[in-house]
């Protein structure tokens, strides 16, 4: 019958009320950086309607401690287009201290023995765009290479 | 229903900076390729086109102009993208229409132009290939990506810079030997150490440029080309696989999970060892790239590509030449272009049309082509008939 849509019982799959704009609005608005956990125990900061390990739908919300250490990271000295004015700038992936792992950048790292891998570093609000990271006081610098 | 397919034609331009467009070049080389092949126009059943910044030149929707440019106007169309593997996944979706039937001959064309933007527009273009909220937002550009898997390279097996330079040193060499690549000298190592760090520890030399270019193939059906005029390459596998798109998101950074399927995926499929390669093409987008393509494809235990590319195993005279065209590093990296051009070198070569760098056994030889970080990845093998 014309105009009638017929309603089906569909499984509610809570992170699908999420966007990828809500996550940007958390860093530069809220404060804080959302995660999701799976069932399987994937941490992710990453947008997505199941979780990419195990393609399970119950993906919980929670807040990130922004807290981990320094898994691999480049002082890159050719910027992206929206940081032409930070550079040189580390972009760095982060070991999460929940599990899970996230990208972010660091304006005051500037060169590569102002960081290692394995430093701890914490999350902080900026109004810049990104996840931005800052060394904890005390940790570490041993120039690698 | 499966049949053998062969590409029987193959044809690049040189790479490095087009005055023409990336529709006439795409045209040039797609008749090339058809002539070469023997294959009538009109007898094309489908035209698989890559040309994934196609908007950086105001124009989209180029498969109808390049068939009309061949005066096919009637050949159905449609552009395939898959980032910097789009062409080699246009080359896996003509195998699969004429293998499975659907068309007794396809053309695949991969075309980019760059040239005409800025360094820094065109690092932009490049960084749409990753999750633009997750990463590039994160102030990460292509050359930062591959560092941090360089990085953690370096960290966990000891990979030294040196190691990357060596991969730089052979394909410049490579690709000075190489009509239709971007650079035509060779480098020394002094260059290279000596070059400025775009993202630490990757140096200038370690990073690909941006090329211009155009590839095109003929893929048929053998059995409804029983005299063919080149010595066609017999797709004996056409595998593809994909993995979590963001880098930081995967368990491990020091590989890339679906070269590891895509490779599985291919020696299955072509009942090949990997010991019976004779020759490859790999995707080396940055130094660090060819010795993760090499590891993860199962060439060299994790962490001994640096050591066996320093030691000539990959040279081309090597026991197992890697990159004899100089590689998306020296050759040239026109994004969509690229998958195509690689099997040009691999067509090259089984034909005895690759000169000074012909490699001394081409009985079986491997394509392998990764979009971005390695969300996409294509391996393809080719033997003879």
């Amino acid at each position: 019958m014309s105009g009638v849509h017929p309603t089906h019982a569909l499984p509610v799959e809570p992170s699908a009320a999420h966007s990828i704009q809500e996550f940007e609005h958390g860093y530069e608005e809220e404060q804080r950086l959302r995660g999701f956990r799976s069932a399987c125990g994937f941490v992710t900061a990453t947008w997505g309607l199941r979780c990419p390990r195990c393609g399970q739908f119950d993906l919980k919300e929670f807040s990130l401690s922004g807290k981990g250490v320094v898994a691999a990271y480049t002082v890159q000295n050719v910027p992206a287009d929206e940081f032409v004015n930070d550079a040189p700038y580390a972009y760095v992936l982060i070991d999460l201290d929940e599990g899970g792992r996230i990208s972010g950048w660091m304006p005051t790292v500037r060169a590569v023995g102002d960081l290692s891998i394995g430093d701890r570093v914490h999350w902080v609000a900026s109004y810049k765009p990104g996840v931005q990271f800052e060394k904890d006081a005390g940790a570490s610098a041993t120039p690698g290479r | 229903m499966t049949r053998e397919a062969w590409v029987l034609g193959a044809a690049s331009n040189r790479f490095g900076k087009m005055k023409e467009s990336g529709r006439e070049a795409a045209s040039r080389v797609a008749l090339e390729a058809i002539q070469m092949a023997g294959v009538e126009p009109k007898d094309i059943g489908y035209t698989f086109v890559a040309n994934a910044f196609g908007i950086a030149e105001r124009q989209a929707h180029v498969g109808p102009l390049i068939n009309t440019a061949l005066g096919i106007p009637e050949v159905p169309s449609c552009t395939i993208e898959s980032a910097c593997s789009s062409s080699s996944a246009a080359l896996h979706e003509a195998f699969v229409h004429v293998a499975g039937g659907f068309h007794d001959a396809a053309l695949v064309v991969g075309v980019e132009k760059l040239s005409h933007l800025d360094t820094l527009t065109a690092t932009s273009y490049f960084a749409i290939g990753a999750d633009y909220p997750f990463e590039s937002h994160n102030g990460a550009t292509f050359p930062g990506l591959y560092a941090t898997i360089a990085d953690a390279h370096m960290n966990r097996y000891g990979t030294q810079t040196e190691q990357l330079g060596s991969v730089a040193v052979k394909n410049h060499l490579n690709a000075s030997l190489n009509p239709h690549a971007h650079f035509q000298r060779p480098i020394t190592m002094d260059t290279y150490l000596n070059s400025p760090v775009i993202a630490s520890p990757l140096r200038l030399y370690d990073c690909c440029p941006f090329s211009d270019g155009a590839a095109a193939l003929v893929v048929v059906a053998a059995e409804k080309y029983p005299n063919p005029r080149t010595e066609p390459l017999v797709i004996r596998a056409s595998a593809r696989a994909g993995s979590i798109a963001d880098m930081h998101d995967r368990p491990e950074l020091t590989g890339l999970p679906a070269s590891q399927r895509a490779s599985q995926l291919a020696f299955q499929q072509a009942h090949v060892e990997r010991g019976q390669v004779d020759f490859m093409e790999v995707h080396d987008c940055f130094t660090i790239a060819e010795l993760v393509a090499l590891e993860d494809m199962g060439f060299f235990p994790r962490g001994g590509a640096g050591k066996a590319t320093e030691e000539g195993l990959t040279a081309r005279d090597g026991k197992l030449p890697v990159n004899p065209s100089g590689g998306l590093k020296a050759k040239g990296h026109p994004v969509s272009a690229t998958g195509a051009s690689q099997v040009v070198e691999i067509f090259e070569q089984f034909n005895g049309m690759a000169g000074a760098r012909a490699v001394p056994k081409t009985n079986i030889a491997l394509a392998h082509n990764v979009g971005a970080t390695g969300s996409s990845a294509s391996v393809h093998i080719f033997g003879r008939r």
